[in-house]
């Protein structure tokens, strides 16, 4: 199960990179990041 | 234009999210680095709990497990420190003992760290320090402050419902939790396995006593307590006696039949040895505590527990010297003490007989850190 | 940190989840703990499978939208009940709370079957803001409802409580509640309808074009769930965001075509406030437990002389569920079951659920609100919570009351 969920993650860290690219206001870009900074750390499988 | 702009800004903000996993990723890893226990000259022997049960090898579940055995045969004693990485009396406790006992009669096998995985990490929104640190002759100790629960990201996901090899159904977060899981399941999750190496481990080596070490919040009503499975009724009634003669309270609590998958319930039923769970008061573990510090872990000084002994609403006497570490550790090892001489009176044949065993009054008195070993 | 909160949110206007994670910066610095990197990235990871399964659920709803079994099911329910309204409101409850009860998240409920029901009730007369109102209510509710309830397994856990013979004191709280609030929102509103006037609104259907595989992913999220929690030893439980991920990928056949990536990006969007929100509060709460203030709110709440223990719980707990029903339940939950430790558990930490379940309206969190209004197509959720005023009023005292009786119950149960 632990690699759908890595897969799952993976998959959804893409789509939070492809988000701060195409957001256009910056605290919406800053919200994406500050997301971005939980799902980074668990797809590395740190936290 | 406007779009190259707007996608430096992006790159910006990616690049900031990344220096910050990465300087949170350093805190988070540092967590890996076991700290150094140094052994008694008694000790005999040190294997891996993998050992037991070769599932664990190569995992984060692994973990060091003690031996102690005296030149004449006696009775078999384990001791489980660190089922819970953030109680820690329990484990210190564990380490005072390993650090310092030598086994004439009998044998004793100790488990600082019952769930390893448990000590890579901290517990979110607990606010918890890493780390505490205790004097000693030979300069500072830091030992890590982990988690009730293993490491996520040893084991992940949770279910939505856990039900634990006992039947027993609870909250999906249980199921990282080692004392929900007993007896364990040699093909389930980490900490399933965790639980199968311990039955393992009582099994091989023929344990007839095995004593959990833990901590509770003050407001906790199983608290400064003796657990005990209906197998050890007698010698948990006999130790209460003479740890209250010594000065020490300690409330009596039977291991309730419906409350499945703990240590004191599923030892007793699964493997028939006399099984017995402590624990102490650490106001670092409740909800009302004030400000989360290592001193706070060490010193055990909290205003609002003080607070709320004063409204009646705690289970231990709670004042403003607080329930500092080494009074903890004293309690759980006066405990051990107890426990062992009243052993010896009910079942002779099961005699176990420690050297240098950590005085309680004397832990009480000058701390710990003068009952550790020098780095070797 | 309260204040730096407020200055930033409603002066500058800056998003709720930045200004909470602004706020928890400051109260580390204030705190003397410096910038606490540590305490406030771990903080977050509290709720990490919550924002797990938002996304996911976001996902499944986007889908249902996307393949059109949403247009068929509105279909399907208009042309069942458009001239019987207590069947319409009563089976409409039952089909929002199901999801809920099955996997203890108000969420999942409003963002699935919720998602289903509200076109409904919009096309038979029933205003935008009150069909959010029954939807938040309904998946509150759901999460109440037996046979799984997350609340009261946490408060389980904190004392030692088995989660076992909660079926009937749960059921004798929602199953009122359920009722009485469904018709309050919608009986006055909602209208009969002739065949004709039926007959125009009706949505397109497309379940004669793709035949019974239109359902395919409707009927596979619900399987799993249910399976997980009915026959637990069989189904594997595979957690709620693989199974509305599964069901949404089962969805990219099974009816009109639709670009998954586009529609994933689109639920990412949606998803993105509250899950930032959520991060706020985390390293909010972090902060708060770090520097001691969790501690003082709740020994200020213990203090309370007893004849006010029932006032405080009434307003800190849904108060408390600003940083999630879950986290109210654990913080205060816990406390107040051990402070009303003479009365049967069972039946207190039903009643403390039902209170506590009502943090999911409680803003900046507001879950069950925030995500209702979105089903609805409302911008401003606090239209929404408005409407929930008086249910949530309902349920307050329905929870109180038997907190109150529990002595009195307890010999029925
Ligand atoms: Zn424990």
């Amino acid at each position: 199960m632990q690699i759908v969920y890595h897969l799952i993650v993976f998959y959804l860290t893409c789509h939070l990179i492809w988000c701060l690219f195409r957001e256009k206001k910056f605290w919406n870009q800053v919200s994406v990041a500050l997301v971005l900074i939980m799902f980074l750390l668990r797809l590395f499988l740190i936290k | 234009m406007r779009n190259l702009k707007g996608n430096f800004v992006s790159a910006l903000l990616l690049l900031f999210a990344i220096a910050i996993c990465f300087l949170s990723a350093l805190k988070f890893l540092s967590m890996q680095k076991k700290e150094a226990i140094f052994p008694s000259r008694g000790l005999t022997s040190r294997k891996m709990l993998s050992s037991y049960f070769p599932e664990l090898k190569k995992t984060w579940g692994d973990t060091d497990v003690y031996l102690y055995e005296g030149q004449e045969k006696g009775g078999n004693l384990l001791i489980l420190g660190g089922a819970h990485a953030n109680e820690p009396a329990g484990f210190m406790s564990a380490v005072l003992l390993i650090e310092n006992i030598q086994v004439s009669t009998g044998k004793i096998i100790i488990v600082p760290r019952a769930n390893n995985s448990g000590f890579t990490h901290s517990q979110p929104q607990e606010g918890n320090p890493q780390r505490y640190s205790l004097e000693s002759p030979w300069g500072r100790r830091h030992f890590r402050h982990g988690s009730r629960l293993t490491n996520p990201v040893h084991q992940w996901p949770d279910p939505s419902i856990y039900i634990n090899p006992a039947g027993q159904k609870l909250s999906g977060a249980d199921s990282r939790n080692l004392n929900r899981c007993y007896p364990g399941k040699k093909t389930g999750s980490l900490t399933e396995k965790i639980a199968s190496g311990i039955m393992e481990l009582i099994k091989k080596e023929k344990i007839d006593l095995a004593l959990d070490l833990h901590e509770a919040a003050p407001e906790y009503p199983v608290i400064n307590a003796i657990v005990f499975h209906e197998n050890s009724a007698d010698l948990a009634a006999l130790a209460l006696m003479e740890l209250q003669i010594e000065g020490f309270e300690f409330r009596l609590e039977a291991s309730p039949l419906n409350l499945r998958g703990l240590s004191h319930r599923e030892w007793g039923d699964h493997a028939q040895i006399m099984a017995i769970l402590l624990e102490s008061a650490n106001a670092s573990h409740g909800r009302l505590k004030g400000k989360t510090s290592p001193a706070l872990i060490v010193e055990g000084k909290d205003k609002n527990y003080t607070k709320a002994a004063k409204l009646g609403r705690l289970f231990v006497p709670y004042d403003e010297d607080g329930i500092p570490l080494k009074l903890r550790v004293a309690r759980h090892l006066a405990a051990v003490k107890s426990i062992l001489s009243n052993l010896e009176e009910l079942y002779p044949e099961k005699r176990i007989e420690i050297k240098n065993m950590p005085s309680s009054s004397e832990l009480k008195k000058v701390g710990i850190g003068p009952f550790l070993n020098p780095p070797n | 940190m309260v204040a730096i909160f407020v200055l930033l949110a409603m002066l500058l206007k800056l998003p709720i989840g930045i200004s909470l994670a602004f706020s928890a910066l400051a109260g580390s610095l204030l705190g003397g703990e410096g910038i606490g990197l540590r305490h406030l990235v771990e903080g977050s990871f509290g709720y990490f499978d919550t924002i797990l399964i938002i996304v996911t659920a976001m996902i499944f709803m986007n889908v249902l939208q996307a393949s059109g079994i949403l247009d068929t099911i509105t279909s399907i329910l208009l042309r069942t009940f458009y001239k019987r309204k207590l069947a319409l409101l009563l089976s409409v409850m039952a089909l929002i709370m199901f999801p809920g009860m099955i996997t203890g998240s108000s969420t999942a409920a409003v963002l699935t079957t919720g998602a289903l029901v509200a076109p409904v009730l919009m096309k038979m007369g029933l205003s935008k803001v009150k069909t959010g109102a029954l939807i938040a209510m309904g998946g509150i509710l759901g999460m109440i409802a037996p046979p799984v309830n997350i609340l009261v397994m946490i408060m389980g856990g904190g004392v030692d409580m088995p989660y076992a013979g909660l079926t009937l004191p749960l059921l004798i709280i929602v199953i009122p509640l359920a009722i009485v609030i469904s018709l309050w929102l919608g009986y006055r509103d909602i209208k009969i309808i002739e065949y004709e006037k039926m007959k125009a609104i009706l949505p397109p259907s497309y379940s004669k074009k793709y035949g019974f595989r239109l359902y395919l992913p409707l009927i596979v999220v619900l399987v799993l769930m249910l399976g997980q929690s009915v026959l637990p030893r069989i189904m594997p439980d595979i957690g709620i965001p693989a199974i509305l991920l599964l069901g949404s990928l089962i969805g990219l056949g099974c009816g009109r075509p639709f670009n998954f990536f586009r529609t994933t990006q689109k639920a990412i969007q949606q998803s993105i406030p509250i899950s930032c929100i959520l991060v706020g509060v985390g390293m909010f709460i972090q902060i708060m437990t770090l520097t001691g203030a969790r501690g003082w709110i709740l020994i200020s709440f213990l203090s309370l002389p007893s004849g006010l223990l029932y006032l405080g719980i009434a307003t800190s707990m849904p108060l408390f569920g600003a940083v999630s029903a879950f986290g109210s339940a654990s913080i205060l939950g816990v406390p107040f079951i051990l402070a009303l430790i003479d009365k049967n558990a069972i039946i207190t930490s039903s009643a403390l659920s039902a209170v506590a379940g009502l943090g999911d309206l409680m803003p900046p969190t507001a879950m069950a609100g925030i995500f209702a209004a979105q089903v609805v197509g409302e911008a401003n959720y606090f239209k929404v919570l408005r409407h929930c005023l008086m249910p949530a009023l309902f349920q307050l005292i329905m929870g109180v009351a038997v907190l109150h009786f529990a002595p009195f119950l307890d010999k029925f149960i």
